[in-house]
């Protein structure tokens, strides 16, 4: 009866496949490497290290580094590796918190602003933008200071209100394209809601640029916390790598050459940028293919 | 205007040739059909009947049951009409699902897998994603969608414009079949007249908004009456001699054809209507 004929297929994506393409590119290797390396430390190390160490007197005052504190010790007598190790989380916490926040927030009204366009896309827009000239960096100064920041995830509340414009950007120019293509036509057609479509056509085919927004926007989430706990204006009794450093500068640990007090937190920091941003370099290739240097 | 004054009907189980140029309104009129025309542009008058429903009196919610289930496209460039990110069990699934809420995992997978049989894919396609089909194959997964409803009227948007020649007769073929099955109307709208000759039961003519001849397949072939539909036939290119581009008194001929105010069409033969005006006299009907 059917005289057409069936056609055999093999398919190309393999799990051996994508594992090689994931380590072909030595930006993500090297970034994820990093981070992870950064995580572990933060999450084997307390089980190593003794809480001990992050008490007042727990050495002696502002000691070099030593058998007993690999790390030495600040002017508290705290033993400084012990500290960042117990550290190491919380900050983490801050940075994914917030940037989980606001790419969130970025994404729903992104989306909406993106799919409905008219006056809800000129408010949320505009919103977006005047958000992004606002000096966040002096507004997060003022607000810390007048809500006194207890605890982490109140800081990363504050810090995320700066954090949602650049994915709302992002992810609304993308939506104003996708909404175009012949596939949403279809959906239409086919007797889709907005919602479903919106939710399950348009928004899977965001998740890199979804990705290499959240590696940005907990990047700059956690440069935010840190310096808010630079001026003094972060959560002090949970301790985090920006704690010690307000501490180190609070105590003159530069003028004295206590380099092992805020050496160590910064060359953390340093890598931890180093690792975030060699990822999301990754990840916005991933998105925009013609970043790549050569045609695969 | 962009459509003005059309009006035809197609049968069940027949295939309705919409044959025109690019800009004559085949477009336009199919997507009213469907009811998706957008403003700026809008839909005058008329009705659109399918079966005992006029689908211009038709809610947006009405439309919305009906399209797929009893009416369902198969656009032109199956390649955009897939979304890259999803395999075609959940494109075809969802088509489905959408329409006939929920399904037991099993069925929906058999279902799935009968229609891709049906338009000559193997079972393999089933979870792959579009970049990894061919453009036959893509516009095959189209037809599979557009038929998994067993729709009443299937309209297909110049189907096999973008393949090879090779698989344009496979797609056709699979839609003849696929049409037979349903015993579903088909109107198959392109400008490839060969196509045409081949699959169409009738076939109408349009040029600039409106219908110039309507008739049988055979008899318009045979019989052109209006010179829009005689350069268009003389347009298929023929082994035998080598072709010739129209003169200049042919198109003068057309302009001042068509397209009318009033546009009336007349019974040549039997079933066979054309636009007819005062300069086109019936005797040179050859």
């Amino acid at each position: 009866m059917a005289s057409s004929t069936v056609v055999s297929v093999v398919p190309t994506q393999s799990v051996r496949w994508r594992f090689r393409a994931f380590f072909r590119d030595w930006k993500l290797v090297t970034g994820v490497a990093i981070l992870l390396g950064l995580l572990l430390f933060g999450l084997v190390g307390p089980l190593v290290v003794s809480e001990e160490g992050t008490r007042l007197g727990a050495g002696e005052y502002s000691a070099p580094p030593s058998a007993r504190h690999p790390l030495g010790t600040d002017s508290t007598g705290r033993d400084v590796l012990a500290m960042m190790v117990y550290g190491t989380r919380p900050t983490l916490r801050v940075g994914f918190l917030a940037g989980g926040i606001g790419i969130l927030v970025g994404v729903i009204l992104g989306l909406i602003s993106g799919y409905y366009r008219g006056p809800v896309d000129t408010i949320i827009r505009s919103a977006a933008d005047i958000t992004l000239t606002i000096p966040a960096l002096a507004v997060l100064v003022v607000l810390a200071s007048f809500l006194r920041t207890t605890t982490v995830e109140l800081m990363a509340v504050i810090v995320a209100l700066f954090a949602w414009p650049w994915p709302t950007r992002t992810i609304r120019a993308q939506t104003l394209t996708l909404r175009e293509s012949g596939f949403v036509s279809m959906s239409r057609l086919s007797g889709r809601n907005d919602l479903e479509i919106l939710f399950l056509e348009i928004l899977p085919n965001l998740l890199p640029f979804i990705m290499a927004s959240f590696v940005s926007a907990v990047s700059g989430a956690i440069l935010a916390s840190v310096g808010l706990q630079l001026l003094g204006l972060g959560p002090i009794l949970t301790p985090t790598l920006g704690l010690i450093l307000q501490y180190a500068f609070e105590y003159a640990a530069i003028v004295r050459g206590m380099w092992w007090w805020w050496g160590p937190p910064t060359v953390f920091l340093m890598l931890l940028f180093i690792g975030l941003f060699l990822i999301s370099m990754a990840m916005d290739e991933i998105a925009n293919p013609r970043l790549k240097g050569a045609a695969e | 205007m962009a459509v003005r004054g059309v009006s035809f009907y197609v049968r069940a189980g027949e295939t309705f040739g919409l044959v025109g140029e690019s800009g004559s309104g085949k477009t336009t009129t199919d997507m009213a059909i469907l009811r998706l025309i957008r403003p700026p542009a809008r839909v005058e008058g008329g009705e659109i009947i399918l079966g005992d429903t006029d689908l211009q009196r038709c809610s947006e919610e009405e439309l919305r049951s009906l399209r797929w289930n009893r009416i369902s496209l198969i656009p032109q460039g199956a390649m955009n009409s897939l979304n890259p990110v999803m395999r075609v069990k959940d494109q075809i699934g969802d088509a489905i699902l959408t329409h006939e809420g929920r399904l037991p995992g099993k069925v929906l997978r058999e279902r799935i897998i009968d229609l891709l049989h049906t338009v000559g894919l193997s079972p393999d396609v089933y979870n792959l994603y579009p970049h990894e089909l061919s453009g036959g194959m893509k516009q095959r997964v189209c037809i599979a969608m557009a038929i998994a409803l067993r729709p009443q009227l299937i309209i297909a948007d110049e189907p096999t414009s973008a393949l090879d020649v090779v698989v344009q007769r496979l797609v056709a073929e699979t839609l003849k079949d696929v049409q037979k099955r349903l015993n579903a109307g088909l109107i198959l709208i392109g400008h490839d007249m060969g196509l045409q000759a081949q699959m169409a039961d009738r076939i109408g003519v349009m040029y600039k908004g409106q219908f110039v001849e309507v008739g049988p397949v055979r008899a318009i072939f045979k019989n052109p009456v209006h010179p829009y539909t005689r350069l268009l036939i003389s347009s298929i290119p023929s082994i035998k001699q080598k072709h010739q581009p129209p003169p200049a008194a042919a198109w003068e001929e057309i302009q001042q054809a068509g397209p009318q105010d009033e546009p009336g069409m007349q019974e040549v033969e039997p079933e066979h209507f054309v636009a007819l005006s005062e300069s086109i006299a019936l005797g040179s009907a050859g």
